[in-house]
């Protein structure tokens, strides 16, 4: 019997896609078994380049180009599967117009701020931005910003935080994850005094009930829906609740469709709580043991700058301060949320809701619940994730197998970069913060630079150091920032209200911006100086995911031209900028010998990150590995910043217990390690006993990273939000994603097939709505809020439907920027954006 | 030649419906399905934009809850090689 090639790749993608799938085709096995071909391709693994999942992929290397793609079938996390954008990764890296070196905007051989692009060297590049960086910071440490990402590697991360933290004695330290997981963040530290998840996605296999509270889980999270499915179609009586602001693909799959008005979903969570209590269905005995009742305060207003007449006219602006109360007191609080009031306001008719709140209440149910954007781009973000941890915890629902509250990220390290090193402002790594003097004085020591370097919150000689992202552009906009470091996000595109704050800040002639990417973005063609950037696996990286997987990918290909990886550029640029350059006098005092160093000699060559020597990487079958950077400094950067972060986390004197890791190496050898790792073991389920090792014997369950050991249910209640329609503006706006594009479509959109499958972002309408204004499907209208408008096409028949009075618009489409409509209201308490609510019109163009 | 592997998830009391408008689809074939709704397919298609375009009408067909790509190999054809199995 003769077999073609073809025949043979194809008998290899049926048994492939039959194992996943637990099918036998029979003898597709056997006459793959019979034929072993060696086509000279170098398979590796890596962790996805796009969402929060954390999928990991085989990339197959040829002559120095990736040839073959596959779902890793050893990973715990998509067991062979992938999506359709994890399908064509190996695309993003050949867009045609990669950027191959620096550009400077110049005017007659000289930076000009209105002056064109011209190609300079990595030398000239950085000499004029050290220049601007100094001058800048001699003002404040206000002065310069860097604005980072989730989309970090986590040693770039690391590097990074040193360089702003320590180097140049600054707080304006933010990344895009401020945008995407703040809210959660806010909600894990008051209600468990420790961020992350507690369960795992080993949760999907094990939950009876699936709620997904404003999450698109069916396009935004593909590989965790099809295990989810898998699920739902498989284990009897099992039952998947959607709830959203529109319908969209995961109502395929739902067996409660919950389409409820924006905001109240604040009163439906409250509902059921109120549900709970009312029924006396509470677990007693889990409340008196492990959960305290706290009340927040309230009329907090929307995070817009204070000038503007909602700040003005809050009570509270900003305040969180949580104070005790009883049950009793809780259990009244919820009185209001009754079912009628509910449905009246939420627009969910009574049935859904009360078939939810059973759900929960249910004793014998396991219940999973999963949010993402729709929970964390909130004005009452914080809140309305702390009441879901409300209902799991009335319940006890929670750290242990299939009953879970998990908040999905949207970054492949958002959590192992933004939140675990803490490149946010107010953080440093492992959960510690700024406002700690007993956590700056760590940091100093581990960094091994004199006490007083890393400014503190409120800084006895500087004064306010924090600055959120919001924030930043605004102060650019007022002039009190002067330069601003864009790494590996698209901020100018990502950020609210581009006409009012961003764009103005990026473009005043005080100002001067950088941004490090691999294409010409948005942010990139805003800015004075672009520089190419070395992505992916062109670098050696770690990612951690959603469920506290760290996992690390060797350099698979060099990059083209010029590009350099963000961690070489932080860690060059360091060179440019001496210690006497930024520090004063009383500080390089305590170290005289500094003052002439260079912030790369301080921070990157301080005897632990230099101390392992750079060698070939190879793995345990022998395939060898490039990794330009340790080439570049002579030293393996990767392996000695890892390290030191390490003693964060690790180290026996560190402050705070519960995110151990393993070592550099064991994470090369591993499909991801969940931490906190302990004696070289993963934890699937924290806080219990029998999963978590810090758990003391006996006790059951314990919410360590609280001092009593006992986590917080939080009452709070629904308040309107900041800009609902009226009679001219009179549709809500919801921004989001789209499955075949991921965020701002920087590398997605360079990938021809799914660049032709969504090529521009359209305007999701209910056909009522459309008739009302006389439009039709593809009708050109113009989307008009009081801040800008975009001209874009009605679609009234796709995949999101939404009910009358609202639109949805996708915001990957540079070409239709729909952040010029956004409204730059946050969260008072996390200052993460709500891009989900704002009023618009809708009119045709 | 571009050959692709795709798990596809679909409600098991619709899914006779659903393996037709899979099959309609230009380069699908349905190579089993379980009893719990999943099944296997592939996707052959020499011409890319073909082939993108068939992935990702799957992906929207009406029914499918889920497509996964699980295994994807494209090589220039070489029209000689035939290789015999022994």
């Amino acid at each position: 019997m003769k077999q073609t090639r073809r025949d043979f790749i194809k008998t290899n993608a049926i048994v492939a896609t039959a194992s996943v799938a637990g099918i036998t085709i029979p003898g597709a096995k056997e006459a793959l078994a019979a034929e072993k071909q060696d086509d000279g391709i170098r398979w590796d693994k890596a962790a996805c380049r796009y969402c929060g999942t954390g999928c990991s992929v085989l990339m197959g290397v040829k002559d120095g180009k990736v040839v073959a793609s596959q779902g890793d079938p050893d990973a715990a996390v998509n067991r062979g599967l992938n999506c359709i954008k994890g399908y064509f990764l190996p695309k993003i890296l050949y867009g045609k117009d990669r950027l191959t070196q620096p550009l400077l905007r110049k005017t007659d051989g000289k930076y000009d701020k209105n002056g064109k692009f011209e190609p300079v060297s990595w030398d000239e590049a950085f000499k004029t931005m050290a220049e601007k960086w100094i001058a800048a910071r001699k003002k404040g440490p206000k002065g310069v910003g860097m604005f980072g990402s989730g989309q970090w590697t986590v040693w770039e991360g690391y590097a990074a935080s040193k360089l702003m933290k320590a180097g140049f004695r600054s707080n304006s330290l933010e990344p895009n994850a401020r945008h995407c997981m703040a809210s959660a963040v806010g909600a894990f530290m008051r209600g468990f005094g420790i961020d992350e998840p507690m369960g795992c996605y080993d949760d999907l296999e094990h939950a009876d009930v699936f709620v997904l509270w404003g999450a698109n889980m069916a396009e935004m999270h593909p590989i965790l829906w099809s295990r989810l499915t898998d699920t739902r179609l498989t284990k009897p009586g099992c039952e998947v609740h959607v709830m959203s602001t529109y319908e969209h693909r995961s109502y395929e799959l739902a067996d409660n469709e919950v389409t409820f008005v924006p905001q109240t979903d604040l009163a439906i969570a409250n509902y059921i709580a109120n549900y709970i209590v009312q029924n006396k269905a509470y677990n007693q005995e889990f409340i008196d043991k492990h959960v305290n009742f706290k009340k927040t305060p309230t009329d907090i207003g929307y995070g817009l700058r204070p000038t503007h007449p909602l700040e003005k006219a809050a009570k509270n602006p900003g305040k969180g301060k949580l104070s005790g109360i009883t049950f009793e007191e809780y259990a009244k609080s919820l009185e209001p949320y009754t079912l009628e009031y509910t449905s009246k306001l939420s627009g969910v008719p009574k049935e859904n809701l009360e078939r939810l709140a059973k759900a929960y209440a249910d004793p014998k149910k396991k219940v999973s619940s999963f949010w993402t954007m729709g929970f964390n781009q909130h004005t009452r973000g914080v809140w309305v994730n702390g009441l879901v941890y409300n209902i799991h915890l009335l319940m006890g629902k929670i750290s242990e197998p299939g009953n879970s509250p998990f908040s999905l990220t949207g970054q492949p390290s958002a959590c192992g970069t933004a939140r675990e090193v803490g490149t946010f402002t107010h953080r440093l790594p492992a959960d510690l913060v700024v406002k700690k003097e007993a956590h700056c004085k760590f940091a100093e020591k581990v960094w091994k630079l004199p006490e007083g370097t890393i400014p503190r919150a409120n800084d006895p000689k500087m004064g306010k150091t924090l600055i959120h992202a919001v924030a930043m552009h605004r102060a650019l906009k007022d002039g009190v920032m002067n330069t601003f470091w864009v790494m590996c996000n698209n901020n100018l595109q990502a950020a609210a209200n581009f006409n009012d704050e961003s764009y103005p800040g990026w473009r005043n002639p005080d100002n001067f911006i950088a941004v490090s990417d691999p294409y010409p973005t948005i942010s990139a063609m805003g800015a004075d100086l672009v520089l190419p950037t070395a992505m992916w696996i062109e670098k050696e990286g770690a990612y951690g995911n959603a469920e506290r997987r760290t996992q690390f990918w060797r350099q698979q290909v060099a990059a083209p031209g010029d590009s350099k990886s963000d961690l070489w550029q932080l860690m060059e640029f360091a060179k440019y900028v001496k210690v006497k350059d930024v520090w004063p006098e009383d500080l390089i005092a305590q170290k005289p010998e500094y003052a002439d160093k260079t912030l790369y000699d301080i921070l990157y060559t301080n005897g632990q990150i230099d101390k392992f020597p750079a060698e070939q990487v190879t793995d345990d079958r022998g395939n060898k590995y490039d990794n330009d950077e340790a080439k570049h400094f002579g030293f393996y950067p990767q392996k000695g910043l890892f390290e030191e972060y390490r003693m964060f986390n690790t180290a026996d004197d560190k402050p705070k217990k519960g995110h151990e890791m393993a070592d550099f190496d064991a994470y090369h050898k591993a499909r991801g390690i969940r931490w906190p790792v302990i004696d070289g073991k993963e934890t699937l389920w924290r806080f219990r006993e029998g999963y978590d090792p810090h758990v003391a014997k006996g006790s059951g369950l314990q919410f360590y990273g609280k001092p009593d050991g006992k986590a917080n249910i939080i009452t709070a209640p629904y308040e309107p939000a900041a800009e609902p329609p009226d009679a001219e503006y009179d549709m809500w706006l919801c921004t989001g994603r789209v499955l075949e594009h991921w965020h701002s479509g920087s590398m997605t959109r360079r990938v021809p097939e799914l660049y032709r499958a969504v090529p521009d972002a359209l305007v999701y309408m209910h056909p009522k709505d459309a008739k009302k204004r006389r439009l039709r499907d593809g009708s050109k209208v113009k989307v008009i809020s009081r801040r800008g408008e975009i001209t874009t096409r009605v679609e009234t028949r796709g995949r999101n439907r939404p009910p009358e009075g609202l639109v949805f618009v996708p915001w990957f489409d540079a070409g239709r920027l729909i952040n010029k409509v956004t409204l730059d209201q946050t969260d008072p308490l996390s200052k993460e954006t709500d891009y989900k609510k704002c009023a618009v019109k809708v009119v045709k163009a | 030649m571009n050959i692709c592997g795709i798990l596809v998830h679909a409600h098991p009391e619709g899914f006779a419906a659903v393996e037709q408008r899979l099959l309609a689809i230009p380069g699908v074939e349905v190579h089993g399905i379980s009893e719990e709704g999943r099944a296997v397919v592939t996707l052959e298609e020499d011409d890319e934009d073909q082939m993108a375009d068939s992935m990702l009408a799957i992906q929207r067909l009406e029914g499918v809850l889920s497509a996964s790509m699980i295994y994807h190999q494209r090589e220039d054809e070489e029209p000689t090689k035939e290789e015999t199995m022994s």
